[in-house]
Formats: C-alpha cells, structure tokens, sequence
C-alpha cells in the first residue's frame, strides 16, 4: 500500500517517459504485481490520449502575417500622430487659440452684422407707408439710403 | 546556427523576411496553445497576433542563451495570463462552447459527435485550475518536455511533474462527470 502511494504519484510522469532510471525501475516492478496502480496508469493514459486527439487548430499560411502588417501600419499612424503633437513647440501650442479666437470673433461679426441690416428693411418700409415716425429715425434711414 | 536564429539575425540585418518566416513556423503552434489554455477562436487570434507583435518589437532583446522557441512559450504564456487577468476570469469555467457546439452543428450524426467530444474536452481543460492547465496544454498539445516546461514557466522539474499529475486528475474527474470521454 506504502509502495502503492509512491508510484501513484509517479505514473503521470512515468507515462511521459520522463521518470529516471531508478523511478522508472519501481514503476515497472510495481505495475507488474499491482492491478490497482495498473488500472490508474491506464486513466492517466485515456486521459492523455483524449488530448492528444484534440483537433489542431490552423491558420492559412499568411492569415497572421497580413493581420500584423495592418497592425504595425496602424502603429506607424499612432507614433506619427503623437510625434506630430509632441514636436509641435510649446509656442505653436499656445498659439493655436489665436487663429481660433479670429475665426470665432469673425463668425460673431457676420451673424451680428446680418441681423443689423435684417433689421433695417422693417423700418424703411415703416417711412414709406406714410405712417409717422421720429424725426431722428426717419432723418437716419434716409441720410442712410443716400449714402 | 540553428534555423530560427539564422532567421532572427537576417530580421536584425533589416531584412523582415527573417520574422515572416518566424511567424509562419509558429503561428499554428501558438494558436492551439492559446486556444487550449482560454477555449475562445477569436480571442485566441488577437492574443497570438499580440505574441508575434511583442517578439517583432522586442527581437533585439532576445538573449541567445536560450531556444527561440523557449523565449517564444514565454511571451505566450504571459501573454495569455495578462488576458485573463484583464478579463478577470482567471479560473471561469463557461458552458457557451458547449451549448454552442451543440447547437450550431445538427448535421451528420458522427461530425456532431466529433464537435460534441472536442467541446467536453475544451470544457474539461477549462476547469482545471490555470497553472496546472498550462503545464499539462504544453505537455501534450505542444509536446515539450519537462525540462522544456520548466524552462517556458520558469519554475523546477519537480514543480512542472506535480503540476502535469495534478491537471490529469482534474481532467480524469472532469471528464468522467461530462460523460464517456474516458
């Protein structure tokens, strides 16, 4: 029973051929008069075998190759982005509101200015009905018209 | 010079058919350890694509001392622990491959049976605990030997033996609890 302990721990290693000499030897002449330990060899090696029959997996030959060129191209990209931003100087960085801030104030003025001349049409249609108005406005919209 | 240090020399000369030739040889090898070890098709493409893009970025640092293929098993494993890590499911067993298995290959009774038998045999490697699994998925799916194991895991002969026996009785008890495998 004592021996039996030794081999059972033995077996797995003994099925893999990876057991020394003298291990090796024990087995052999344990399993010789064991059916018990014997028994247990053979589930190890059922087990074994089951995954040995595992089906293998395989790629088509350039399946990885293409996935990893994209790969590195994207990486490529990636570092070119990031090595744009970080060359960019300290300066050029803060520089960039000035065109933004142009762009925004020159937006404000176009509505701004649109809604001014909108505004107007109502007004001198107002003079021309005939209807009274002040002469401060009046005087306004046609020195305006004149110009 | 073996063949795949000729092949790194020829990829550090600036030649990147040296690496082409390196990812050929071992894209199949990595895929079937990755897949055993986590049992998803897809997510085993992305990690086996991450393996290769850490070996074509860290080539220079590949001290000769040991195999390429050594160094290679390495990065699997760590690779696919990192994504388990991520993923938080270090020990999960799911039974997705199984229904699915089960249920996307209704056609001819014996090629739903070969699927069947894969699945529970997927199932089973799932539930062995993840360093046991490793051991025993590069024993025999991979064929190394133990010396082999110690070397790609980094611990002693006599820790990769009792890992390999202690993964053949989890799958021995698993396999019987699903079925008739053995």
């Amino acid at each position: 029973m004592k021996e039996c302990i030794k081999v059972k721990r033995l077996l797995s290693s003994y099925l893999d051929k990876e057991t020394n000499i003298t291990d090796t030897t024990i087995a052999r002449l344990h399993l010789e008069s064991c059916s018990f330990c014997k028994e247990e060899l053979l589930r190890f090696s059922q087990v074994k075998d089951s995954i040995l029959k595992k089906k293998r997996r395989a790629l088509p030959e350039d399946y990885m190759l293409c996935r990893l060129q994209v790969e590195l191209i994207n990486e490529q990209l990636r570092e070119k982005k990031i090595s744009w931003l970080a060359n960019m100087g300290n300066l050029s960085r803060r520089l960039i509101p000035v065109p933004v801030t142009v762009i925004v104030l020159s937006l404000i003025f176009l509505i701004l200015s649109s809604m001014q001349q909108t505004s107007r049409y109502p007004l001198e249609e107002h003079i021309l009905s005939g209807t009274q108005t002040t002469t401060e406005t009046a005087l306004g919209v046609i020195l305006g018209a004149q110009n | 010079m073996n063949e795949d240090l000729l092949c790194i020399e020829q990829f550090l000369n600036g030649e990147e058919k040296g690496f082409e030739v390196l990812v050929k040889k071992y894209q199949d090898r990595a895929l079937n350890i990755v897949y055993s070890i986590i049992g998803q098709d897809r997510e085993s493409e992305d990690i086996v694509q991450e393996v290769f893009l850490k070996i074509y970025h860290n080539l220079k640092g590949f001290k000769r001392k040991s195999q390429f293929s050594t160094w290679l098993y390495r990065i699997i494993v760590n690779t696919v622990y990192d994504f388990l890590r991520k993923r938080k499911n270090l020990e999960g067993v799911s039974d997705d491959s199984l229904k699915e298995t089960i249920a996307t290959y209704p056609c001819p009774k014996d090629v739903l049976l070969m699927k069947e038998r894969e699945a529970i045999i997927q199932k089973a490697l799932k539930s062995v605990p993840l360093k046991y699994r490793t051991a025993v998925v590069l024993k025999d799916i991979e064929g190394l030997s133990y010396i082999e194991i110690s070397r790609a895991l980094r611990c002693s002969i006599g820790t990769v033996e009792s890992r390999i026996y202690r993964a053949r009785q989890f799958l021995r008890e698993e396999l019987i609890r699903l079925g008739g495998v053995i």
